[in-house]
């Protein structure tokens, strides 16, 4: 509290020195180096199939302004992208959870399980969706079955551990006070699962999303995938880097904006 | 408002008779006790000590009914004969880490209202920890918690309140802080407490019985402590009954150990 002038920086200092070190400038210094060495290098590379970033932009926010050459604009195309992942999402938590609280309750229902769930684990995604397409044909359902068998073994294994793991101290706790059971189950046993259902949740987001974009290219006849398909086959790297940059985009705002933000809702308890 | 207070928690009496808790696992089976019977009623302070693996806590959880009784009796009922209203105080706090002070303590009430709330609020006075009651338990030290879990069990106002070692996670200066505020909220409440713990002085300062659980569960002895109280440890007749019950307990154990 008493320190004098000389060891108290000024306030230009302080503003500069905060700067340094934050983390927020090698950040921001990554993204600049990364699209700068990039547009400095397409003039030199000995392919036309390379567009510069400035051009993806361009065209992105064209794309944004409704001006496309293709059968949808970027909103609709996304909408029922969104909506795919959504119902895709909802399924394999359901399904999941209902496996997931079955194997971590049941010895038997585990042994059941377990061997397929390992199985799934290792199927490659991008596999479920060629398969999807053949069975299923190019409908709006196939991409969200693939979204399903790709995120839901995840799901499964995470809720399983997380009933394995529930506090019985807790639970002892609630039953020697004769607690209501639904109100051990919302206050003792849901909260103590959600940091395995967040896991869950990321992994299931970042494998249903590139699940989801494998199987509207190859499967389907509408959606974000779709367009890339077009811009493929219509020869128009430009188009396709554009909606490669969509889904980038959205898949960290769907991270910053509503995961962190739900995470630090549902975890304001930890110290 | 004391005065009706203690009135609310109300007499109790304990009824313990050949209680017998046995484990069966994989590699066979485990006695954890063998025939335990005691009784008392009204407003007595009953320890129970004895080696680890002695049974002592099984026998709280059978009393808390967390735990089935293999055969026996263990019944804890109030004046009017229903079941008494049990309060349990915990080695370990057991708060749940999600909800604050306050919700913690309000979470175990059949009947969460506002008068519940304010009832909370009192004991939570009482242990000298009103200005955390919207803080998390993982924003408190270890001590500030156990006495959360303390007011949590009083604030139901229970016939008898169960108490499984609560003071051995503690350095020994909040435990003797603990276990001297522990002793005035029992003097001002007067309930039942059945008190578990390996700590024969611990035992002698606060209760006026010490029931002796020996390895395998058997009760070996039940001593009256017929001292006023307050007891303060380096009072003369006090350090001796703790000294001459360490020295018993030693001889049993030996005993145990010779068999």
């Amino acid at each position: 509290m008493t320190s004098t002038a000389l060891d108290r920086p000024h306030v230009g200092d302080s503003w500069l020195q905060g700067l340094r070190q934050s983390t927020a400038v090698p950040r921001m210094l990554a993204i600049v180096t990364f699209l700068g060495g990039w547009q400095l290098l397409v003039p030199f590379l000995p392919t036309e199939q390379i567009p510069t970033p400035a051009a993806i932009a361009a065209f992105m926010l064209d794309e944004l302004r409704g001006d496309t050459v293709a059968r949808a604009t970027v909103y609709e195309s996304f909408a029922i992208t969104f909506a795919r992942l959504g119902i895709g999402l909802v399924v394999t938590f359901v399904l999941g959870t209902a496996i997931g609280v079955l194997m971590g309750t049941s010895r038997r229902a585990d042994a059941f399980f377990r061997d397929l769930v390992v199985g799934l684990l290792a199927m490659p995604f991008v596999i479920w969706a060629l398969v999807c397409a053949m069975w299923f044909g190019f409908t709006f359902t196939t991409p969200i079955i693939t979204v399903v068998l790709a995120a839901i073994p995840f799901v499964i294994t995470n809720i399983a551990e997380g009933v394995r793991s529930v506090p019985k101290d807790l639970v002892d706790m609630a039953r020697a006070y004769d607690v209501p059971t639904v109100r051990t189950l919302r206050r003792v046993i849901a909260p103590s699962l959600m940091p395995f259902m967040f896991a869950a949740l990321r992994y299931a987001l970042s494998l249903g999303w590139k699940a989801l974009a494998v199987a509207e290219v190859f499967g389907a006849s509408s959606g974000a995938g779709w367009v890339i398909r077009f811009w493929y086959t219509s020869h128009r790297m430009t188009g396709l880097f554009a909606y490669l940059g969509f889904f980038v985009v959205f898949a960290i705002v769907i991270e910053v904006l509503v995961l962190k933000r739900l995470s630090d809702r549902v975890f304001r308890w930890r110290p | 408002m004391t005065d009706t207070r203690s009135a609310r928690g109300g007499e109790a009496s304990i009824e313990v008779k050949d209680l017998r808790k046995v484990f069966s696992s994989s590699t066979g089976d485990v006695v954890a006790l063998d025939g335990v019977s005691f009784s008392a009623s009204g407003h007595s302070f009953i320890s129970i000590v004895g080696p680890s693996g002695c049974g002592k806590s099984t026998l709280l959880n059978i009393l808390a009914r967390i735990e089935e009784p293999t055969s026996g009796v263990a019944a804890l009922t109030n004046k009017e004969g229903e079941r008494a209203r049990l309060g349990y105080v915990f080695q370990a706090p057991r708060l749940l880490p999600w909800r604050t002070v306050l919700d913690n303590m309000v979470f175990i009430h059949q009947n969460p209202t506002q008068e519940a709330r304010e009832r909370c609020r009192d004991y939570l006075r009482m242990v000298g920890l009103e200005t955390v009651e919207d803080s998390y338990p993982g924003q408190l030290s270890g001590g500030m918690q156990q006495r959360v879990g303390i007011a949590r069990a009083f604030s139901i106002e229970p016939h008898v309140l169960l108490m499984d070692e609560p003071f051995s996670h503690l350095d020994a200066i909040s435990a003797r802080q603990l276990r001297s505020e522990l002793h005035e909220m029992w003097m001002k409440t007067r309930k039942t407490v059945i008190f578990v713990t390996h700590d024969v002085g611990e035992a002698v300062e606060l209760s006026d019985r010490v029931v002796v659980l020996a390895k395998g569960g058997t009760v070996k002895d039940i001593v009256e402590i017929d001292l006023p109280f307050p007891r303060d440890p380096s009072d003369d007749r006090v350090a001796l009954l703790k000294a001459d019950l360490l020295r018993r307990f030693e001889s049993w154990r030996e005993e145990v150990v010779a068999s």
